[in-house]
């Protein structure tokens, strides 16, 4: 049992010390899965931090089998952990040296180190991937490695810090079968998450909320309480379809978590098919229309190829309309990020053409916003990197800054903080500074690549409600991403890649089709499950 | 998406030279160099050109890749073959025009010093194709182990430079990403005096160091958790081969020292 008992973390943050966990009692038995959710700045990352020896708290203890009082060392050995991102954890530039780094630093024989690493690796189904360079690894086989990394040093238990949240749906499947296996073996995991799917799958749920544990039970008494539910900052497709069904209390007997079929079932018994569907299959209506001379977004017949014979996006043809939003869904490696460059004229086409309202898409024509914008800030205050695309169009400064005071208040971004240092914010005020920047240049296109992956309740809906806002301006959008259930209620057409090619474009209700899914070789998502079941 | 790093040309292969050590591969490339350019006749060259030959065949590195490794340094050997064998003062034993002439001991001597560069850059060829650079880094870094004793801190020193060789590919991905994002944003690299252009470097250069820190601060976490403690990396057991090779290396080196 691993168990932290009466555990207190005080942090000093800007001078004032806080309370970031309170009295917390938290215990994770061998071969359970216990989900640990709450909103970010709950304190969830330090209980990782505390787990694992990280960090010592300034009160109460952790126990790892009944014995308590470990050095730091002890317990890092006891207690594995493997966090979000799987690059900053990998040290080595080979898988194999990688994988050893932990078994040699606790001083084992060359030979036990050989054979733990192998195992590690079968463990992980990466045993072909020893000799590869860790530069060249997808973000899937990166965090199985990373994965492997910790096993190969034979942990008692897991601590998953948002492990899952970078991963597209294939690679998470990956992860958590290895996870399953692991809990088999006798393997106890905490698995620190914000995914509906694996909170509602886990043996026990705990929320935390301010740094103390205001819940704790099974994912179906969880789902039965709209308040709970909502302190866990959880959001996701099948918890508004029980939010529709009324949160049915489906005791221990009924199977769980409940699929689209059965809830499907569940809303025709009580007659609330309509309630579901509004919830959860809701899609966007035609937009108005545009004004004159604005044709939006095209792509023409656009190939773009890094290596010879090997193009990453193949004659892909696709408009999006002033006012539009289209997602780009597709698996890894199926060119969606080529995509996204090639339309924001980042990326040169070796053929085909991609213009906007009529004319040739130029570098900063097209607004773009990488997966982490707070990567780019650099400019002495808020406003003025805010200013800094506008004031690149060659526009005067008082232009420049009011295009930026009126980015930041779309963004929500008080006056107070205008002056600050953008890196002496907070994450998520620095991240939508940064957006700011993106659309502060006032652009009729953006492209947004994967703007949600690892984001939190809140600031996923932050950044839909900024495409709902610029669409509503006339933009023409491109979202990229693996998400499609959360961007339904947003998006007005889609597009499906596989392996460079267009598979399927058309409106957004194609995205509630199974079969459009199929045609791009990808399984279909909770929402299309749901549709086929209430429809078909 | 993003330029691949190539450092150095090696060839994932499973031959015997893979599976030596790479401190074994250091130490046999050293005591073949001193056979080379030790050596002082045609005995002692060929013996160690026939090795080179037998390493290049069983190891099934292709003529081609040899020959590219040659090829930068052809002008400079053709120069010194010409240099030693060309004589402008009308001592040469075969005449050409006039007073410029062909020395054969000349000639001679070019075609030792231009067998000599020859054989050394097809054996750095030979290593540099069956050993990455970390191997070779680590081998190196062992070689050093003895060091240790002497209070050098030989583990974390190795565990330095195997981070550079893993940040450097990160940290040319992470430019080009940032790059990018400001090109999104109207920043015109390409246009301008030098000056200005450098100046515009700063908006790629901040945020990457920023990110370097970070990095940093979560690699030393990483390294934490999976108990990093400077140890310094032990010897590694050499195998049957990685023993031959060596004593190969060592009785060449002999031979041609003493070989007329």
């Amino acid at each position: 049992m691993l168990e932290l008992s009466d555990v207190c973390v005080t942090l000093p943050a800007g001078g004032n010390r806080h309370r970031v966990l309170d009295h917390v009692c938290l215990d994770v038995a061998p071969g359970e899965r216990v989900a640990l959710v709450g909103a970010n700045g709950s304190g969830k990352s330090t209980i990782a931090c505390v787990c694992n020896g990280a960090l010592v708290p300034n009160g109460g203890g952790v126990s790892v089998d009944g014995v308590g009082g470990l050095s730091r060392d002890e317990l890092a050995r006891l207690v594995g952990r493997v966090r979000q991102d799987p690059q900053s954890q990998i040290v080595s530039s080979v898988v194999w040296d990688e994988v050893s780094f932990g078994p040699r630093n606790l001083g084992w024989a060359h030979d036990r180190v050989e054979s733990a690493v192998g195992e590690a690796l079968q463990e992980c189904n990466i045993a072909h991937l020893a000799g590869r360079s860790t530069a060249s690894l997808s973000g899937g086989e990166a965090q199985r490695v990373a994965l492997a990394g910790v096993l190969a040093m034979h942990p008692s238990y897991l601590v998953l810090d948002e492990a899952l949240a970078q991963l597209d749906p294939g690679a998470r499947r990956g992860v958590r079968g290895i996870v399953r296996a692991l809990l088999s073996h006798g393997v106890g995991v905490l698995d620190i998450t914000h995914l509906e799917e694996d909170a509602l799958s886990a043996d026990r749920v705990v929320v935390l909320d301010a740094g103390r544990v205001v819940w704790e039970g099974r994912p179906w008494e969880l789902a039965a309480s709209g308040s709970v539910v909502r302190l866990s900052g959880l959001q996701g497709g099948r918890l508004r379809a029980l939010e529709a069904l009324g949160w049915p209390s489906l005791g221990a007997d009924a199977p769980w978590p409940p699929d689209a079929g059965k809830l499907a079932l569940m809303a025709s018994e009580g007659g609330l098919e309509r309630e579901l569907s509004d919830a959860c299959l809701l899609v966007q209506g035609e937009p108005k229309a545009a004004g004159k001379g604005a044709r939006g977004l095209s792509l023409d017949g656009v190939t773009v190829s890094y290596e010879a014979e090997k193009p990453a996006l193949a004659s892909a043809t696709l408009r999006v309309e002033p006012g539009h939003v289209c997602l780009v869904v597709g698996p890894s490696g199926s060119g969606k990020s080529t995509l996204a460059l090639a339309a924001s004229g980042l990326v040169g086409p070796d053929s085909g053409a991609v213009t906007l309202d009529g004319s040739p898409v130029r570098p900063g024509d097209v607004g773009l916003a990488f997966q982490r914008p707070e990567n780019q800030l650099f400019c002495a205050t808020a406003l003025e990197d805010v200013a800094f695309g506008p004031l690149n169009r060659g526009q005067s400064r008082e232009w420049a800054l009011a295009k930026a005071r009126d980015a930041l208040g779309l963004l929500g971004v008080g006056p107070d903080l205008w002056d600050r240092a953008p890196l002496s914010l907070s994450g998520g005020e620095r991240r939508r500074v940064a957006l700011a920047g993106v659309v502060a240049m006032g652009q009729a296109a953006f492209v947004f690549d994967e703007p949600t992956a690892g984001l939190d309740g809140p600031s996923r809906s932050l950044m839909r409600n900024l495409v709902r806002r610029l669409a509503e301006r006339g933009a023409a959008i491109l979202v990229v991403t693996h998400d499609v259930g959360e961007w339904l209620p947003v998006a007005t057409d889609g597009c499906l890649l596989r392996a460079g090619s267009v598979a399927w474009s058309g409106p957004a209700c194609g995205l509630l089709d199974p079969a459009t899914y199929e045609r791009a070789g990808m399984e279909p998502p909770f929402e299309a499950q749901l549709w086929e079941a209430l429809h078909g | 998406m993003g330029r691949t790093l190539a450092i150095g040309t090696y060839l994932e292969r499973r031959t015997w030279l893979h599976g030596v050590e790479p401190e074994a591969k250091a130490i046999a490339l050293l005591l073949l160099t001193i056979a080379t350019f030790g050596a002082r006749g045609p005995l002692g060259l060929a013996l160690v050109a026939a090795e080179l030959v037998a390493g290049v065949v069983t190891c099934h590195v292709s003529p081609r890749t040899v020959a590219r490794a040659i090829a930068p340094t052809a002008v400079v050997l053709a120069f010194a073959l010409l240099a030693n064998a060309l004589v402008v003062d009308g001592s040469g034993d075969v005449a050409l025009a006039g007073r410029l002439g062909v020395s054969i001991a000349g000639a001679t001597r070019g075609a030792f010093a231009v067998a000599r560069i020859v054989l050394l850059v097809g054996l750095v060829c030979l290593v540099s194709s069956t050993t990455t650079a970390p191997q070779l880094a680590d081998g190196l870094v062992r070689l050093l182990a003895p060091l240790g004793a002497a209070g050098v801190p030989v583990g974390d020193v190795a565990m330095v430079v195997s981070l550079a060789l893993r940040l450097i590919p990160e940290t040319v991905g992470e430019f080009d990403r940032i790059v990018l994002a400001q090109r999104a944003r109207g920043v015109r690299f390409d246009e301008g005096g030098p000056l200005r252009r450098l100046g515009r470097y700063a908006s790629v250069v901040i945020p990457l160091t920023v990110a370097l820190f970070q990095r940093s601060d979560d690699l030393a976490g990483a390294m934490r958790d999976r108990c990093y403690s400077g140890r310094a990396p032990e010897r590694a057991r050499w195998g049957t081969w990685s023993c031959c090779l060596v004593a190969l290396a060592a009785l060449t080196m002999v031979a041609c020292l003493w070989l007329a």
